[in-house]
């Protein structure tokens, strides 16, 4: 069994996390803007250079608190990319990757705009608060969870794989509450920023690959 | 061990068909699932673009609620068979289910000279030869 990537999205349909281990096939990175800071450094558009003013206006508070200041767990600025944290295990594999041709703010779209129309789907036909929970293609399976506060955690596995329900509520009880949630750092429902930081993505990571369902 | 419902999605994204076997959802108007079958038609186009892996994938397949679940068969010819099942049922009986609905339908739609394709079926034929397997196989 194998799990390909997971993204968390926050009640307002924007994608605030994403993290991916054995995926092949990767969206090319997105346009600048079309995500939001702090969602993942392995799929942010290349750093602008020439318009740093812009940047300093909201980046600056931050970047005091960067990552690479200690122990502090702050958020990764998308700027951060030089920095190689003892945290996080593996960078992205060097193994032969193609593009799927969509950015990775389109694909982001895309998967929220599935999972939220087969949820009300499924709600319409059941004519009860049920949850859709899971579908298959040939090539892979998607799992939602869905947390009372709205926001949606979603995961890709191989489509033999069994519910990984659990797995996405370990991540939510575990890191999430332990590294977003409980760090004053993150701005939550921000609109802003997504809640990447370094102990989290550590701790999924970790997470994920203790898990049996990992390769 | 139930089946819910069956629909036929023509290769357009129109409803051609649809008809409940078993009570446990929700009675909707035929307009709503006009609505439905449409979504149902678009997601299908998109989650076959959003495979992580090399290679072509296909639409969904399955697609599981907590008390329920649709499985989907695309034809070559494009249209969908969507059966809506308890979650129990295993795979393979409903593959095998799907594939003889499939057979009922070329043998009793597509064959009747007076049926036009891509419209709305209305056929006692089928309507007969689905009863009769829906009801034999479980």
């Amino acid at each position: 069994m194998t799990i390909y990537s997971l993204y968390i999205y926050d009640r307002h349909c924007a994608c605030v996390y994403y993290h991916d281990w054995h995926r092949t096939r990767r969206p090319k990175p997105a346009v600048e803007g079309g995500i939001l800071p702090a969602v993942s450094q392995a799929v942010f558009a290349p750093a602008v250079e020439s318009n740093p003013s812009t940047l300093s206006a909201y980046g600056s508070p931050r970047n005091t608190l960067s990552s690479a200041s200690g122990v502090v767990v702050a958020i990764n600025e998308m700027n951060s990319q030089s920095i190689a944290s003892p945290l996080l295990q593996a960078p992205p594999s060097p193994i032969a990757v193609s593009s799927t041709g969509l950015a990775f703010d389109e694909e982001v779209k895309l998967v929220y705009g599935v999972v939220i129309s087969l949820r009300n789907m499924i709600k319409k036909l059941s004519g009860r608060e049920e949850q859709f929970v899971n579908y298959r293609t040939s090539a892979y399976k998607l799992h939602l969870f869905e947390t009372l506060s709205g926001y949606k955690f979603i995961v890709l596995s191989d489509p033999g794989s069994d519910s990984l329900r659990f797995l996405l509520r370990q991540i939510y009880v575990g890191p999430f509450l332990e590294y977003v949630v409980r760090n004053p750092l993150v701005a939550m429902d921000s609109k802003e920023y997504g809640v990447d930081n370094e102990y989290f993505r550590a701790s999924v990571d970790r997470m994920v690959r203790g898990s049996q369902f990992f390769p | 061990m139930a089946i819910f419902g069956l629909w036929v999605i023509n290769k357009a994204g129109g409803l051609v068909y649809q008809r409940t076997f078993a009570d446990g959802l929700a009675q909707l108007t035929s307009n709503e699932y006009l609505v439905l079958a449409g979504t149902l038609h678009g997601i299908h186009a998109i989650t076959s673009r959003l495979s992580p892996i090399p290679g072509q994938s296909s639409g969904a397949q399955v697609i599981e609620g907590e008390t329920f679940k649709m499985n989907v068969l695309l034809t070559l010819t494009g249209t969908k068979f969507i059966l809506l099942t308890s979650p129990a049922e295993t795979s393979s009986s409903i593959d095998a289910l799907l594939q003889k609905i499939y057979t009922a339908y070329s043998e009793k739609v597509m064959q009747n000279p007076f049926h036009t394709p891509e419209m709305p079926i209305r056929s006692e034929a089928f309507d007969v030869s689905l009863g009769a397997l829906v009801n034999t196989g479980h």
